[in-house]
């Protein structure tokens, strides 16, 4: 599946024109991990926003005490996003997230790209905006499903 | 373009924090899935919200699938 492919099939940019996709999917680059490794750091700061390609990864919370310890809270598997909270707010990573299978492989794009492609096409910028508002609202459902 | 189907899966019977995946098909009741490295069948499947453009958002209940053979 090359990039166009997976961009059509995630939900972030459900509504984009095919010149749209075309233009994302320049800005993509692959990174592939192996299980276990961190690509993410809770409280870091992030420039880049991630789309699962292919495999899973681990999305882990660090409790507000130490007693708490890290949890698990979702899986994301293909066509997932994650990373869109630090670029919405530029604030720090609110979780950690891990590679959990093998092979895992992420599209990342930089927040700098991103945000240039939004400015400069408000169609581009008020669809996908829409769609991060929607899959944020789709994993607080999940996470009401599971009570995690 | 074909439907692509969002579903968040929820495991009954450990405590598994579920996951999220684009899938091709519709999954049914008695289906497996892989929710990571382990595979899961699947007990039910509910619309959660309606669909929107070529995205169907689906909520399935799955439980470990070696808790029955089914695997």
């Amino acid at each position: 599946m090359d990039h166009l492919d997976l961009l059509q099939s995630v939900e972030l940019f459900e509504g984009v024109t095919q010149d749209e996709l075309k233009l994302l999917a320049s800005i993509c680059r692959v990174q592939n991990y192996p299980p276990g490794e961190v690509i993410t750091s809770q409280g870091e700061s992030g420039d880049e926003i991630f789309i699962v390609q292919q495999g899973f990864v681990e999305v882990i919370r660090s409790g507000l005490t130490p007693e708490a310890g890290p949890r698990t809270v979702v899986n994301l598997g293909e066509g997932q996003i994650f990373g869109e909270m630090a670029l919405v707010d530029h604030g720090p990573r609110s979780a950690t997230i891990k590679a959990a299978s093998n092979p895992t492989s992420v599209l990342v794009i930089m927040r700098e790209d991103f945000e240039r492609a939004c400015e400069q096409n408000y169609h581009l910028g008020y669809i996908v905006m829409r769609n991060i508002a929607a899959d944020l609202s789709f994993k607080l459902r999940h996470r009401n499903l599971t009570g995690r | 373009m074909a439907a692509i189907y969002k579903v968040s899966y929820v495991v009954s019977g450990e405590a598994h924090p579920g996951a999220i995946l684009n899938t091709g098909r519709r999954p049914k009741k008695g289906d497996l899935v892989t929710l990571g490295t382990r595979p899961y069948q699947v007990v039910e499947v509910i619309d959660l919200i309606p669909p929107r453009g070529e995205f169907r958002y689906l909520h399935a209940t799955v439980k470990p699938a070696d808790s029955n053979g089914a695997s």
